[in-house]
C-alpha cells in the first residue's frame, strides 16, 4: 500500500472514532446511565459477539467477497459445541469441535467460490439455507442446554475487571490486525480484493488465499457461536438470524469498501462499537424497537454516502 | 479533512430524532419504574399485553417502560435489553422469554441486580433456572394445556368422535406451543375415532401454515379436520383448504382468536380457536411488580382465564 493510502485509511479510521465519540457524549447528555464504568462494559460484552463476526467477514469484503451465511455458520457451530458439551465432553474438545464446523462451512463456501466460479454472494447465500437447515435437523428445531458450570466462565467470568468475552474479542482483533497487516497473507488478502487478475499474474496463489478467507470467516462464526452460546447458556439452531447484516453493516461503517481491496480491522471494530452504543443507548432512552431500525439504518447509510463522497476522483 | 464534521452532522441529525420522540412515558417524581419486556411489538396478541399494563401501571401508581426486541425469537437481543434496563436502574421486571431456556441468563442477572422478576406468557425452563440458582417471583399465563384439551375436546365433541387429524405445530421447544400440543393429544387420546394422521411445525406463521397444510392435503387427502397450534399457522390452513377446494370440509380450530381468526369463524371457515386475555395478563403482571415492590406477596402463579370461541358466542367477544 502507498503512503498516501495508508494515510487515508488511518484518516478515515479516525473520522470513524470522531463519531463513536461523539455518539458517546450525545449519549451521554441524554441518558444518566450510559457513561457508567458498568454500563461501558455491558455495551463491550453486547458488543463482543458481532465484532468477533465483523473481523472474518472484514476479511471477506477486503479480499472483494461478501459472506452471508456467517449467521447460519453461527447457528450450526453452537448447537454442535452445545451437544458435545450436553454429552460431557469437555469445554477443550467440544470448542474445537465447533470451530471446526464454522471452518468446514466457510471452506466449502470458499472451494464454491474459488473451483466453483460461483458469485460469493450466490454461494454464501445458498450456504446460509444449507447450515441452518443443519442446526434445525441436527436439533429437530430445539434448543440445547444443560452444560457443565465450567463453561459459563467464557460468558460470566472477569479478568481484571474486564468480562471475558471483552477479553476474547480483544485477541481475535489484535491476532487478526497482525495477520492482516504484518503478514503475506494480509498483504494478499489486499491484492486480491484490489485487482485479482494482477495479483495473479504476480505471482499470488489467488484461489488459495481466496478459499482461506472464507475459511477464516467460518472460524469466527465458529468463535462467536462459543461467546453466544456461553451467554445463553444454550444453542439454538435459529440464533444468529441477520446477524450477517450487522457485521457486513459494522464492517462498512469502519469504512472497508464493498469494492474490495481496502479496509481495516481497527476501523471495523469501531463500526461495530457505534452499533453496539447505539441500539444499547436507544434502550437507554426508552426508544421504540421500530424507531431503533430506522436510527440503525441512517446510520450506515449517511457512513456510506460519506465514504464514497470521500473516494469521488477531485478530493 | 471534512469527514468529521460529516460525522458530527450525522451524530446530531441522529440527537435530532432522538429528540423528538422519546418512547418513555413522562416520569412522575417518586414513581417507581417498571420494565416489560415482551417478545416483540409487531403483533396484536402482545400489543393487548402491552395495553393492559398501560393501564394497570397508572392504577398502581408505577412508571411503565415498554421494550421489545426487532424480532420475536432473538434471545440475545432480548438479553441485551434486560442488561440496559437493569442499567437504568429499573425496580422491576416482567418479561415474556423469548426462550425458555436461553433467558435464564439474563434474569440471573436481574436476580443479582435484586430485580423482582415477573414472567408472563411464556414459562422459564424449570430445569434451566434451577441449575442456574435463578429465582423468579410470580408468574402470569394462560394454562396453555388446558386451552389445547378444551380444543382437543371440542374437536371430538363436533366429529362426533370420528375425524383424521392433522396438527400444525409451533416452533418446537417453545413452551407454549409443546404444552397446547401436550392438551389437544390427551384430549382426543380417549376417542380412538380420532387419529392424528400428522404433525408438522409451521413455525407459528401464516405463509408456513398455508405450505405445509397443502403439502399435508396431498400426503392425506381424507383429511377432515386440523389443529393449529395458533392462528397465523390455522388462517393459513383455512386458505390451503380454500385453495384444494374443500372449504366447509375440513374442521380448523385455532389458538389465541385473532381477529382474522373470529372473521373466519363468523363466515364459517374456521370451527373455533381458544381465546387468550393478554390485556389481562399485561394488567396482573404490573399490579404483581407493584405489590412485590411495596412489600406485599401476590401469588406465585396466576393463571389468566381462557375460552373457546364459536360461532356461537362469538358476539360475546
Amino acid at each position: 500500500m502507498t503512503l498516501a493510502a495508508r494515510l487515508a485509511q488511518r484518516g478515515r479510521e479516525v473520522g470513524t472514532l470522531l463519531g463513536l465519540v461523539a455518539l458517546c457524549l450525545l449519549l451521554s447528555a441524554l441518558s444518566p446511565h450510559f457513561l457508567t464504568v458498568s454500563n461501558l462494559l455491558n455495551v463491550m460484552e453486547q458488543t463482543s459477539i458481532n465484532a468477533v463476526i465483523a473481523v472474518g467477514m472484514t476479511y471477506v469484503i477486503i479480499s472483494g467477497g461478501i459472506d452471508l451465511s456467517v449467521g447460519s455458520l453461527l447457528a450450526l457451530a453452537g448447537v454442535l459445541l452445545a451437544s458435545g458439551l450436553a454429552s460431557g465432553l469437555p469445554p477443550a474438545v467440544a470448542i474445537p469441535l465447533g470451530l471446526l464446523a464454522g471452518a468446514a462451512g466457510g471452506l466449502a463456501n470458499g472451494l464454491l467460490v474459488t473451483w466453483g466460479r460461483l458469485p460469493p454472494f450466490i454461494a454464501t447465500l445458498g450456504m446460509m439455507s444449507v447450515a441452518r437447515g443443519a442446526a434445525l435437523l441436527y436439533t429437530e428445531g430445539r434448543p440445547i442446554s444443560g452444560f457443565e458450570p465450567g463453561f459459563r466462565v467464557l460468558a460470566t467470568g472477569r479478568l481484571l475487571l474486564v468480562p471475558v468475552p471483552v477479553v476474547a474479542a480483544a485477541v481475535v482483533y489484535l491476532v487478526a490486525h497482525f495477520v492482516l497487516t504484518r503478514t503475506r497473507f494480509g498483504r494478499y488478502v489486499y491484492a486480491i480484493g484490489g485487482n485479482p487478475e494482477a495479483a495473479r499474474l504476480s505471482g499470488v496463489p489467488v484461489r488459495f488465499h481466496q478459499t482461506m478467507v472464507y475459511a477464516l470467516s467460518g472460524v469466527t462464526s465458529g468463535l462467536a457461536a462459543v461467546l453466544l452460546t456461553a451467554r445463553l447458556n444454550s444453542a439454538q439452531p435459529i440464533a444468529g438470524i441477520m446477524y450477517e447484516l450487522d457485521a457486513i453493516a459494522a464492517t462498512v461503517i469502519g469504512g472497508t469498501s464493498l469494492m474490495g481491496g481496502s479496509g481495516t480491522l481497527g476501523g471495523t471494530l469501531i463500526g461495530a462499537l457505534i452499533m453496539g452504543v447505539l441500539r444499547n443507548g436507544l434502550n437507554l432512552l426508552g426508544i421504540s424497537s421500530f424507531l431503533q431500525q430506522i436510527v440503525i439504518g441512517c446510520v450506515i447509510i449517511v457512513a456510506v454516502l460519506v465514504d464514497s463522497a470521500l473516494k469521488r476522483p477531485g478530493r | 479533512m471534512r469527514f468529521p464534521g460529516r460525522m458530527v452532522l450525522a451524530v446530531l441529525g441522529v440527537a435530532g430524532l432522538l429528540g423528538c420522540q422519546r418512547g418513555e412515558a413522562p416520569r412522575e417524581a417518586g414513581r417507581p419504574r417498571v420494565a416489560l419486556v415482551l417478545k416483540t411489538l409487531n403483533s396484536p396478541f402482545f400489543i393487548d399485553m402491552q395495553r393492559g399494563a398501560q393501564a394497570a401501571a397508572a392504577n398502581m401508581k408505577v412508571d411503565l417502560v415498554v421494550q421489545a426486541a426487532e424480532r420475536e425469537v432473538d434471545v440475545e437481543k432480548q438479553m441485551q435489553i434486560i442488561e440496559n434496563l437493569i442499567q437504568t436502574g429499573v425496580k422491576a421486571l416482567c418479561v415474556t422469554p423469548s426462550g425458555s431456556k436461553e433467558i435464564v441468563p439474563a434474569l440471573v442477572k436481574a436476580n443479582h441486580a435484586g430485580i423482582p422478576v415477573v414472567v408472563v406468557d411464556t414459562r422459564v425452563d424449570p430445569k434451566a433456572a434451577a441449575e442456574a440458582g435463578l429465582k423468579t417471583d410470580v408468574f402470569v399465563g394462560s394454562d396453555n394445556y388446558e386451552g389445547g384439551r378444551i380444543a382437543g375436546a371440542h374437536l371430538v365433541a363436533i366429529t362426533g368422535g370420528r375425524a383424521r387429524v392433522a396438527v400444525l405445530e409451533g416452533i418446537p421447544g417453545h413452551e407454549t406451543g409443546d404444552s397446547r400440543l401436550k392438551g389437544f393429544k390427551d384430549a382426543v387420546k380417549d376417542a380412538p375415532g380420532v387419529r392424528i394422521l400428522a404433525s408438522q411445525t409451521a413455525n407459528w406463521e401464516r405463509d408456513q401454515g398455508f405450505t405445509v397444510f397443502q403439502n399435508l392435503l396431498q400426503a392425506h387427502p381424507d383429511l377432515d379436520a386440523v389443529f393449529a397450534c395458533n392462528d397465523m399457522m390455522a388462517l393459513g390452513a383455512v386458505e390451503a383448504i380454500a385453495a384444494a377446494g374443500r372449504t366447509g370440509k375440513v374442521t380448523v380450530i385455532g389458538f389465541d382468536a385473532v381477529e382474522d381468526a373470529r372473521k373466519a369463524i363468523a363466515a364459517g371457515a374456521m370451527a373455533a380457536s381458544v381465546a387468550q386475555f393478554p390485556s389481562e395478563m399485561g394488567r396482573l403482571a404490573v399490579e404483581s411488580a407493584a405489590k412485590l415492590l411495596r412489600g406485599e406477596k401476590p401469588p406465585a402463579d396466576q393463571r389468566v382465564r381462557i375460552e373457546l370461541v364459536t360461532k356461537d358466542n362469538l358476539a360475546a367477544h
